[in-house]
């Protein structure tokens, strides 16, 4: 398809810009709390835990099979369509959530890792690769994978979207777009009313395949209308589920940078992160601080892949961590793997990348521009935008 | 691209499409015409197996004799990975038909059915169909989809065992050798099927395109709605891409806002229609949404919630139809397996092991009038002259159609508790294709 490059000029639409910048932020947001988990385990066992994106998984399938404790079941749903989710419903998906993934994250830690602490690191690192696949694989034995499930849509109670206005389109284009949409109503009803004389809305006697054509030509003209108030509006639309979720990552982040900066567990995984051996000699329980940095850092896995599940409605596989568990990997390397600013730096930056490479119109590359981004920074600041000078070999 | 333009009426004529991939606008009805090969010369009714009519290239090895008095039928099949969903409705609906053969077997031969994993891989695919050859298949089925089928191809063109695949819908597979079959219809169909849906009866003029690009399916789906679209006189405002797995659709999303089609065709399969429609939904875009038999499953109301209601996608069966032979597998299958499948390919799978039984029989017989062994290229000459064999997702005739059946489509609309017949397509009804 090399024919079909769009030229990088002739694409950019200025007037989308800012709505792309916030989608990147937004994107970038669920990004950096998956990274989190990523830089913190290595902060403090120099390990990259490959299994963090299998942990995301296992959180979004915490939060379908809570939800569908609670009825959220798809026939459930459709025999009572009274049913709805509060923010209550949500609070428990999301403490469920995080329970389970932090708890998941500790046995792995204690099963898989823990024995291979003294082990050359290479050994860890395979181990971790071990542990995603079986994760992958077992999970399909146990876990509801065909079809692949979604999280009902009713449990979430926060639809619809926020609309910023920043330019308005002009009176004249607004009323041509109201001119012509009562124009499409009237030719609308006109072909509703002949309908009930129809075999289908598909099969159409002459009557009323004139009818439809009308219809047909008086809605071109209005999303015609509509079109042109849109390339006129400049405004920023904002999921509010999506809103939701940034604030809540955000949230989560302040709170994870009170209790590494200002609590005595936090100042123990500075230190072991420091010098894991000298914080031992220090009577800093190493194995305790461990095992918390695996709790925090699945827990804040498991809050990212609730409010993904629940807000977007994708449907689950066990490879559902796969993508974001790769994408937040690259954000943790790309602000320097270690480093909990770090993570959020290279969250958003993932994030706006991707949005703002999509606007330039290479939809189709916007993963490996995202990718170039990372080998470009490595190459001239191998430790990440705000990691250690010290190379590392992994 | 221009040399794609002038070779493409010439290599359709000649040798019916075979080297431009998923491109080719021509039915299977005018492969048959242009194909070179005389049918007439072949008066077989369904009761025999007759010649090859087929225009396509022969395998390069076999035929292979059966030993023995049984035939083994190799499925292959994703019980693992991506396509597992898939995959477990197909192998439901290739053991529910093997379970109807009375007393498991043909005339004096029993028949038995292997199954092997592809993992959702088309490397693992191939090494599948290798062991089952080895293991003694007489003939292949499956697989659902595209990519591992194509590597599966490449089995039957070196042993000359030959294939049917199961829900395989690209254009281009069948015509690289002989011996490859299919029970479902190909992209070349589905793609105009909507893209006159589209054009005629939602009066759609600006539509925008949205693939998968890790999706060989998406691709070719877009190109041949693309193509006959824009034919018909319509215009494709715009295409954004996406892949597989991804869950955050904003920015694509937003520049499809900008471009404002009024109405958008997503070629990719449900785990992301279904997103990406609420997504869509909540940026403002009040554009019909229309998709291809990727879309095909339950789930796709659950994710998509209400924003997937009242979109339109092309189908092989509904579930609502009241010919008599969907309501008997619809039952046999809820009995068996306590469900009913939950995509389509419950029923193509069926439809495949079915169309291979029936064919099986007619080779057993022919061997036996002509006092010869049973081989492989028996079997594909009596798939080859399959006639009016009544599947469950329609009638199937691959006589003189170089692999790809000519069925009816049907277009449904997605509603809150089901999917509605909308309208049902014959090849013959699609315009812009010549």
């Amino acid at each position: 398809m090399i024919g079909e490059w769009t030229p990088l000029i002739a694409g950019l639409e200025f007037s989308i810009l800012p709505q792309q910048l916030a989608n990147g932020i937004l994107l970038g947001s669920i990004y950096a709390l998956i990274a989190l988990g990523y830089t913190m385990v290595y902060g403090v066992l120099r390990l990259i835990n490959f299994a963090h994106g299998e942990v995301f998984m296992l959180g979004a399938y915490t939060a379908l099979l809570v939800s569908w404790k609670l009825g959220f079941t798809q026939e459930n749903v459709a025999q009572h369509p009274d049913i709805n989710g509060s923010i209550l419903t949500l609070v428990l998906l999301l403490f469920c959530s995080m329970a389970v993934c932090g708890i998941v994250g500790v046995v792995i830690e204690l099963l898989a890792y823990r024995p291979m602490r003294n082990q050359p690191r290479i050994a860890a690192l395979i181990t971790a690769i071990g542990v995603s696949l079986f994760l992958q694989y077992s999970g399909q034995l146990f876990l509801p994978n065909s079809p692949p499930p979604s999280i009902n849509q009713k449990v979430n109670p926060i639809q619809g979207a926020t609309n910023i206005p920043l330019r308005k389109a002009s009176a004249e284009t607004l009323n041509n777009v109201s001119t012509t949409t009562a124009a499409y109503e009237a030719a609308k009803a006109a072909f509703d009313a002949q309908l009930p004389n129809e075999e289908s809305r598909f099969q159409l006697s002459p009557t009323g395949q004139a009818l439809k054509e009308t219809m047909d030509e008086a809605n071109r003209a209005r999303t015609d209308a509509e079109a042109t108030a849109n390339s006129e509006r400049v405004e920023i639309i904002l999921p509010n589920g999506q809103i939701v979720m940034f604030f809540s990552a955000i949230a989560l982040m302040v709170g994870l940078h009170f209790l590494v900066n200002h609590t005595k567990i936090g100042r123990g995984m500075r230190a072991a992160s420091h010098d894991f051996d000298t914080a031992s000699l220090m009577g800093i329980n190493v194995n305790r601080i461990v095992t918390f940095t695996f709790f925090i850092g699945s827990a804040l896995a498991g809050a990212g892949a609730m409010m993904n599940a629940t807000f977007l409605g994708t449907p689950l596989t066990t490879f559902y961590g796969v993508v974001p568990g790769v994408k937040a990997f690259v954000a943790a390397v790309l602000g320097g793997i270690g480093n909990i600013r770090g993570a959020l730096l290279g969250g958003l930056l993932m994030g706006l990348a991707e949005a703002l490479v999509a606007w330039a119109g290479y939809a189709n590359m916007r993963d490996a521009i995202a990718f170039l981004i990372l080998i470009f920074v490595l190459l001239f600041k191998p430790g990440g935008l705000l990691g250690s000078a010290a190379v590392e070999k992994v | 691209m221009t040399w794609k333009q002038v070779l493409l009426p010439l290599s359709a004529s000649v040798i019916a499409g075979a080297i431009i991939a998923g491109c080719t606008p021509s039915t299977p009805a005018e492969d048959s015409t242009t194909g070179g090969t005389s049918t007439t010369g072949t008066t077989s009714t369904s009761g025999s197996t007759g010649e090859s009519t087929s225009a396509r290239p022969a395998p390069k090895g076999g035929p292979v004799a059966i030993e023995g008095n049984e035939i083994k039928l190799g499925l292959v099949v994703s019980r693992g990975g991506d396509l597992r969903p898939w995959g477990v409705d197909c192998e439901n609906g290739a053991n529910l038909a093997m379970s109807e053969l009375e007393g498991g077997k043909i005339g004096d031969y029993s028949v038995k059915l292997m199954i092997q994993d592809s993992n959702s891989n088309p490397a693992e695919g191939k090494s599948a169909a290798g062991k089952l050859v080895n293991d003694g298949a007489s003939v292949l089925i499956g697989e659902v989809a595209s990519g591992i089928t194509a590597t599966m191809a490449e089995v039957s063109m070196d042993t000359g065992v030959p294939i049917v695949a199961v829900g395989a819908t690209r254009t281009d597979l069948s015509q690289k050798v002989n011996n490859f079959f299919r029970v479902c219809y190909t992209d070349a169909f589905q793609g105009p099927v909507m893209a006159n849906f589209a054009y005629f009866d939602l009066g759609l003029r600006k539509v925008a395109l949205v693939t998968d690009k890790s999706q060989p399916y998406s691709t070719g789906l877009s190109d041949s709605f693309r193509q006959i679209f824009t034919k018909l006189g319509g215009e494709i405002v715009d295409e954004q891409f996406y892949q597989s797995k991804d869950t955050q659709f904003g920015a694509i999303v937003t520049n499809l806002k900008s471009s404002n089609p009024d109405g958008l065709f997503l070629s990719g399969y449900f785990n992301e229609v279904g997103p990406l429609a609420r997504q869509l939904r909540d940026a403002g875009i009040k554009a019909p949404l229309m998709g291809g038999d990727g879309w095909d499953s339950a789930e796709l109301i659950s994710s998509g919630g209400d924003a997937i209601v009242g979109g339109y996608f092309c189908n092989h069966y509904n579930a609502e139809e009241d010919r008599p032979v969907v309501k008997s597998f619809l039952d046999a299958f809820k009995a068996k397996y306590s469900a009913p499948p939950a995509t389509t390919m419950g029923a193509l799978g069926y439809d495949a092991t079915k169309l291979v039984l029936d064919a099986l029989k007619r080779a057993i017989d022919t061997a036996k009038a002509e006092n010869k062994p049973l081989d492989t290229l028996m079997i594909t000459n009596a798939i080859e002259n399959t006639e009016n064999f009544n599947g469950v997702s329609g009638v199937i005739t691959l006589k003189g159609q170089n692999g790809d059946p000519l069925k009816t489509a049907l277009v449904v609309e997605v509603q809150k508790t089901g999917f509605k017949f909308a309208k049902s397509f014959k090849p013959e009804d699609i315009k812009g294709v010549d």
